[in-house]
């Protein structure tokens, strides 16, 4: 560290001011981005919790005529069964922000638990497990996920146990090779001359240095856990009878409102809400991780 | 400026007035068409009597190639065609035929008895599919002379003429005297030989038939020349061909939400009728409490069946009857109310003792709450939806319901395993539905509810009432019309009285054509417009 800050005086003057404000600008656009995206998420889960508030009608109720356009009532129109639209989307960010985020925390937990294995025990462990990340990796994504739901068939704890079970893989290797950095470390071997079990290793003196490294990991999986529990559910391969985003558009789609007027008001906002929710996340995350990630902290040095 | 405007008006005017007496015009229902445009779902294969893959629209192809000796009528009852009069004996088992003896193949032979004795006795020989099946209990036939044949059979069949003489293509001998292997032969479409009003002469897998107009056809020359059937791959490609006129006429229903959009479009229209399909709400009377009947009634009574068809099918259905049979069948019962009435739901429950006892709104039985599972399968967005709706009717009543939406096969092998009822079931509550042919023959009722598996092979509740085998016994058995009908009325009332299942509605089959090109078309109750009246002079229908 201090070689490379004795190297970083070395250099011309101009250099230093151009790197500086390199380092300016990235701050601020990590900042930038990272506001936005709390701000964006802040709201969507806000909108979950104070669904019963915020939303005109029960989503479950028949409150309007069946194919209603919008109208002063209902004003995103009403659905096939004449439920309300803009009911069901603001109920809808419970389940569709709940499944995104329990599966990520599912898959935060498989990744973690595998990084820190993989990158405790490397020679035969490690190789074995992270081959089977590879392979996770390697399988199409999206046929997988689809044959998984058809076979275990349709509830919410299936559509969040099948999609953090596929997307913990990243999360895995981002560990593993921090971890590998972190045993090498005088006090690890400190710990581990004076005899401590690894068990006692792992937990207090390893995994707490990955611990922000796997929240970081655990936001970005949310957004993309989002984005699959709503092509699950638009698929038909959710449950159905669960007002999610997704679910909104498999009706739409099951009811042949992609060929009339009706998607603007039908298809385009759960849509939208969909591609919110999964901005927002993905923003956190990168900003995460410019200020969590290690490589990326160096490189800004 | 104002000048400006008037001319505009009325140019305006005037052009909307011309194109509305031009389609005048044009909408003339006998007008004949070079060509027509239909469009349907998936591959037929050759479609010969044997090739033919689906019961809709691919039999109701075929059968415009191919013509059997009764024809249904529109109101969906078999009427004669190839034959002039039919003698029954007085034992049931010797009908006597005598055929019109002005009909040609298409190939310039003559129709007669020989080939009515080849087809009987070729699909004996050749048991495949469906046509085996309407023949069964066929013995032999025995040629009298040329346009005279006598069909006998082992046992007396009920509905014969409907089974075996209306659904079955009479094809010819010479043809297929040669053909050893039916399932595995293949026609080039030039040998589709029939009798029918059209002859195949293209075909493109995957992408069209193409049928020309029979010139010779007895009932006279049809009314559309060239008849062009366009292969899609799936509904909503079809319907996007058909609202830019790419094609003339939609040969599938179309769902009930495309009703109102499609009608919007000028010079379509929409043609609605029966189709004797049905949607059934159905209680397993081994799992308790469905054994009783008024738990079974109170359902019955809590369902809002008008409401249903409003909202799922917008109005395209016809509420369903207690007594099974759809209002629009001539046999049906009027005598039997299907009323929607919660108080009485309620009323009948407290009546057997099955009451909210603990406050949390729903009713025990036996100290267990009356929670059941309602499955239907997850392919089926409408039953879906059905479901949800019967849900929060029946937690009125206080019946807590939790919809299983589940796959197609675990649904059938749950309430159905095998298709064979002997084999039990294993579902408290389920949606389900019969194609239309359960229905379309009145007299099939027994099937469905007769305790005696034999008979009733699709007694799918495992529903045993007295009354209901007892009338149904009777009916196997009479042979007067006019006493069978009485006999199916009386069948109605006891299974309204048993409600081993809820009707609760019948979908209409609305199709969508371009009636400013073509009009005129035969809606045949219970089967739709895809069939050889529509095409034919309306003067020709039986």
């Amino acid at each position: 560290m201090k070689t490379s800050s004795l190297a970083f005086s070395e250099n011309s003057e101009i250099s230093i001011v151009s790197k500086k404000r390199k380092r300016k600008r990235r701050f601020n656009s990590g900042r930038v981005s990272g506001i936005a995206g709390c701000t964006i998420v802040t709201c969507l889960i806000l909108a979950a919790i104070f669904a019963k508030q915020l939303s005109p009608y029960d989503p479950s109720s028949q409150s309007g005529k069946p194919f209603s356009p919008p109208s002063a009532e209902h004003l995103l129109g009403t659905n096939d069964i004449g439920q309300d639209i803009l009911s069901e989307l603001v109920y809808g960010a419970r389940i569709s922000l709940t499944i995104g985020i329990v599966a990520s925390i599912v898959a935060m937990v498989i990744g973690t638990t595998v990084g820190l294995l993989a990158g405790y025990y490397p020679r035969v462990l490690g190789r074995v497990l992270m081959r089977f990340v590879d392979i996770i990796l390697i399988i199409p994504f999206l046929p997988l996920l689809i044959l998984l739901a058809a076979y275990l068939g349709r509830s919410l704890v299936y559509t969040v146990l099948i999609i953090g079970a596929l997307i913990w893989a990243g999360t895995a290797r981002v560990i593993r090779s921090q971890v590998l950095t972190i045993v090498k470390q005088d006090y690890v071997l400190a710990a581990r001359t004076i005899g401590a079990s690894d068990l006692h290793i792992i937990v207090l003196h390893i995994l707490p240095q990955v611990l922000l490294l796997a929240v970081g990991q655990f936001v970005q999986a949310t957004s993309g856990a989002i984005l699959l529990e709503a092509a699950l559910s638009f698929l038909g391969l959710g449950d159905p009878l669960q007002k999610s985003w997704g679910t909104v558009l498999y009706w739409a789609q099951v009811r042949g409102v992609f060929l009339t007027p009706a998607w603007k008001w039908w298809v385009l906002p759960p849509g939208m809400l969909i591609s919110l929710a999964a901005l927002g996340f993905a923003l956190m995350g990168f900003a995460l991780e410019q200020v969590i990630n290690p490589r990326l902290k160096n490189n800004s040095k | 400026m104002k000048h400006y405007l008037k001319t505009i008006l009325g140019l305006l005017i005037g052009s909307v007035l011309v194109f509305a007496f031009s389609s005048n015009t044009i909408a003339d229902s006998h007008k004949r068409v070079d060509r027509l445009r239909a469009a349907i779902i998936g591959d037929e294969s050759t479609i010969n009597p044997f090739t033919y893959v689906t019961g809709e629209p691919g039999w109701n192809i075929l059968m415009m190639q191919y013509d059997s000796l009764y024809t249904l009528g529109i109101d969906g009852q078999p009427q004669p065609w190839l034959v002039t009069k039919l003698v029954r004996s007085a034992d049931r088992l010797t009908y006597t035929l005598t055929l019109r003896d002005d009909v040609y193949y298409n190939d310039g032979k003559k129709l007669t008895a020989h080939d009515v004795k080849f087809t009987f006795d070729y699909l004996t020989k050749y048991p495949v599919g469906r046509f085996a099946k309407d023949i069964r209990g066929f013995s032999s036939a025995n040629v009298l002379n040329d346009y005279k044949i006598e069909i006998h059979l082992k046992k007396p069949r009920a509905g014969y003429v409907r089974k075996a003489f209306a659904d079955v293509p009479i094809f010819p001998r010479h043809i297929w005297s040669e053909v050893t292997d039916p399932k595995k032969h293949q026609f080039e479409s030039v040998t589709n030989v029939g009798s029918g009003p059209y002859i195949m002469v293209d075909y493109k897998p995957d992408q069209y038939y193409r049928l020309k107009a029979n010139h010779k056809y007895f009932a006279g020359t049809p009314r559309v020349e060239e008849l062009i059937l366009v292969k899609f791959a799936d509904e909503s490609s079809s319907h996007a061909a058909f609202r830019t006129n790419s094609v003339d006429i939609l040969f599938k229903n179309i769902p009930p939400e495309q009703i109102s959009m499609l009608k919007g479009i000028k010079g379509v229209s929409i043609v609605q009728g029966p189709l004797f399909t049905t949607q059934l709400v159905i209680m397993n009377y081994d799992h308790k409490p469905f054994h009783m009947v008024e738990v079974r009634k109170a359902i019955a009574y809590a369902i809002d069946r008008q409401k249903l068809v409003d909202t799922i099918y917008l109005g395209a259905a016809t509420v369903g009857s207690n007594g099974w049979i759809h209002p629009k069948s001539p046999y049906f019962n009027n005598q039997v109310k299907t009323r929607y009435n919660l108080a009485k739901a309620k009323s009948l429950l407290d009546s057997v003792g099955i009451k909210d006892t603990d406050g949390d709104g729903i009713r025990e039985y036996e100290g267990k709450p009356m929670a059941f599972e309602l499955i239907t399968p997850n392919n089926n967005a409408l039953r879906l939806r059905l479901a949800e709706l019967i849900k929060g009717k029946l937690l009125d009543v206080g019946i807590k319901i939790t919809v299983g939406s589940v796959e197609q096969n675990t649904w059938e092998g749950a309430v159905w395993p095998d298709f064979d009822v002997n084999k039990g079931r294993n579902y408290a509550m389920s949606m389900w539905g019969w194609s239309a042919g359960v229905q379309a023959d009145t007299f099939r009722a027994p099937e469905l509810v007769h305790s005696n598996t034999g008979v009733g092979f699709l007694n799918l509740t495992g529903v045993s009432n007295k009354e209901i085998d007892r009338i149904s016994n009777l009916m196997d058995t009479e042979d007067v019309l006019a006493r069978r009908v009485e006999l199916v009325k009386q069948l109605q009332a006891a299974i309204a009285e048993e409600m081993p299942f809820i009707t609760l509605m019948y979908p209409d089959g609305p199709y969508a054509y371009w009636s400013s090109k073509y009009d005129g078309l035969a809606y045949i109750s219970g089967q739709g417009i895809v069939n050889k009246l529509s095409f034919i002079p309306k003067s020709a229908w039986p």
